[in-house]
């Protein structure tokens, strides 16, 4: 009864295409946002439940927000371009690598020119978006083979970048500051002489990032570009006759989407992780964040969210549900459980609504604009 | 508007039309792929302003035609002059920038975007703002947006399909999605529109509507239009001028009458006996 668009006329094209056409819609952002950018900082400084410790925000909202933005990225090249890629960890390691040189300097030695390449340390944003271009460099690279092949045979094109990286950044030193163990620890986080040191701070600049990012997304996804991508995913014969390029198209989707790919494994590395190992980026997590597309729903931006979210907070909050109900189980049953529950769930979904929860909430709010009628 | 249209004697129009220019000539164009010799020395004209049907049996050309002028297949031998160019290493996209727009046999649309969307994608190549500012959307993007979206809405007022406006194409019945293809291909505003069997699966109903939005376009977009199609009653009707493929070559080119009598293409259609 209450989500009704009944009454909602639009008069000008501008709000005809606008992201949330919808009034309540629009209510439900702006609560949404205030909850996120006030409610949840308010509550964790005053320890208030949910939000008692940082657990919560160091431990599921951080890694949700930055795996979301990933999602995001990926989905703009899969679930947008229609073109597969398994080595979304891989771009990962890219942005996040490429910020930790950034960071704390480049010195290239070049022996054979006589000369080398030295940058003094760049401050921590301008390294976190340099990581970006960096990654949209490699993808553009990755992203080449696209033009000849496709679908399943990409994703093996693909693959081959995620393994070409975990090797880079395991045996390549200069990459890891030459350090013993090969594990490296992120500098500080100081933006224009602010630390971001405590969860509540981190979250915010992670939130920060989710947020322009995905409104960048939706801009992209909702015009000339978008359509260009939709027409090569659905069919990219006929797209070629409304004038599109494919290797514009496909280009420009390896390189956003590596791009934003990039600035999440930035981010995941010195936001979340603080210190990290190549293997943070390794295939499991190029899977994660496919399962998390799909879950999520193949073209939207929304489903991102919801996939991430289900695919990381599933399993968490499998884990400590037995303890909190008290239910008297074994660690290691629990951490048995969690695979089957969480994979039985997957399978269920994926039979039950293929096109993820995107779908599903669509399908939600079309019924919801009816209740209680059936039609 | 519909009286208007399905009045008016098309001969009257067409005799004026035919004097036109010559917009685009295939010379001899042979294109074979192995040993299946798909056109064989094509030759014809399309003037400027006209309806010019290619018509023939299954299997004589008529698409592969279509493909060649649209840059899909490359000739092996001949030459097409387009504006008054002779062509060279045509892509879909360069024909398409250069004002040939095309819709399928098969209805091609991008099936997971809404009609309007698809109507959308035909502005592609006049839509200018980089991809900064279509980040940033708010401003030039936005202006650029609407700009198209009135010259798309004006496409959907002509073709009666706003009620299906934000439906995704893959829902809409097959006669409706072959309207909203004449509109994408609309959209690009095309001087020369390739029609690849507008009429195939349509019944009467939708036929006659397909039929008066094709004479439309010709008299009000100003565009002359190229179309293959099986139906003879709307060939004869509505084209100005008509060539017949038959195994790949051309066995009769002329005015509606004249390809009804030739005895070539009677045979062609018939057989002959042995």
């Amino acid at each position: 009864m209450l989500y009704r668009e009944a009454g909602q006329f639009k008069s000008t094209y501008a709000a005809d295409m606008a992201i949330f056409p919808i009034r309540q819609d629009r209510m439900a952002l702006w609560l949404l946002l205030a909850v996120a950018f006030l409610g949840v900082p308010l509550l964790a400084h005053f320890r208030i439940w949910p939000l008692g410790s940082d657990y919560f925000l160091r431990a599921i909202l951080i890694p949700f927000l930055i795996l979301s933005l990933a999602t995001v990225g990926l989905n703009i090249l899969m679930g947008y371009c229609g073109q597969i890629s398994l080595g979304s960890g891989a771009f990962m390691a890219i942005g996040a690598y490429s910020t930790y040189k950034f960071a704390t300097g480049v010195h290239l030695p070049l022996a054979w020119f006589g000369t080398a390449i030295s940058i003094d340390p760049l401050p921590v944003l301008p390294s976190i978006l340099l990581g970006g271009v960096m990654s949209a460099v490699v993808g553009i690279l990755f992203g080449i083979p696209s033009l000849r092949i496709k679908g399943l045979y990409l994703a093996v094109a693909t693959l081959a970048a995620q393994f070409f990286f975990d090797w880079v950044f395991i045996r390549v030193k200069w990459f890891t500051n030459y350090t013993p163990s090969g594990s490296v620890a992120a500098p500080e986080i100081t933006i224009f002489g602010y630390v971001f040191h405590t969860p509540i701070e981190r979250y915010l600049l992670c939130l920060a990032f989710v947020a322009v990012f995905a409104v960048i997304s939706k801009n992209l996804v909702r015009g000339n570009l978008g359509r260009q991508w939709m027409a090569i995913r659905d069919m990219d014969i006929a797209a070629e006759l409304m004038g599109i390029r494919p290797l514009y198209a496909k280009l420009t989707a390896f390189a956003i989407s590596s791009f934003i790919v990039g600035i999440a494994g930035a981010l995941f590395a010195f936001v979340y992780l603080g210190a990290w190992e190549p293997l943070a980026f390794n295939i499991d997590r190029s899977f994660q964040l496919l399962f998390m597309v799909i879950i999520g729903g193949l073209g939207s931006i929304l489903g991102s969210f919801l996939g991430a979210a289900f695919i990381l907070i599933l399993p968490i909050l499998l884990d400590q549900g037995p303890h909190a109900l008290g239910i008297p189980v074994t660690v290691e049953t629990v951490s048995l459980m969690v695979l089957v529950v969480t994979g039985a769930l997957i399978c269920y979904l994926l039979v039950v609504e293929p096109l993820g929860f995107a779908r599903l909430w669509s399908v939600a709010k079309e019924k919801l604009r009816l209740w209680p009628y059936p039609y | 508007m519909k009286a208007d249209v399905e009045t008016r004697p098309v001969s009257a129009s067409a005799a004026a039309k035919a004097r036109g220019d010559v917009l685009l000539s295939v010379d001899n164009v042979s294109l074979s792929f192995g040993g299946v010799r798909a056109l064989r020395d094509v030759s014809f004209d399309i003037r400027k302003g006209e309806i010019r049907a290619i018509i023939g049996p299954n299997g004589a050309g008529k698409t592969s035609m279509l493909n060649v002028i649209n840059g899909f297949y490359h000739p092996q031998g001949g030459i097409i002059t387009f504006k008054g160019k002779r062509r060279h290493d045509m892509r879909p996209y360069l024909a398409a920038s250069q004002g040939i727009a095309r819709t399928f046999q098969n209805v091609a649309l991008f099936r997971g975007m809404s009609t309007l969307d698809n109507i959308m994608t035909g502005r592609t190549l006049k839509m200018r703002r980089g991809i900064l500012a279509q980040a940033i959307y708010w401003g030039a993007s936005q202006r650029e947006e609407i700009r198209h979206r009135k010259a798309v809405e004006h496409i959907i007022d002509f073709l009666e399909i706003k009620h299906i406006r934000k439906t995704p194409v893959g829902k809409l019945p097959y006669g409706l999605q072959k309207r909203v293809e004449l509109g994408r291909a609309l959209a690009t505003e095309p001087e020369l529109l390739l029609l690849d069997e507008p009429m195939a699966g349509m019944n009467l109903e939708e036929k006659q509507d397909m039929s008066r939005f094709i004479l439309t376009v010709r008299d009000t977009f100003d565009t002359t239009i190229a179309l293959i199609e099986h139906d003879m009653g709307v060939v004869m009707d509505l084209s100005d001028r008509i060539v017949v493929l038959d195994y790949g070559r051309k066995i009769a080119d002329g005015t509606p009458g004249e390809v009804q009598r030739n005895q070539a293409v009677i045979d062609a259609y018939l057989g002959i006996p042995h």
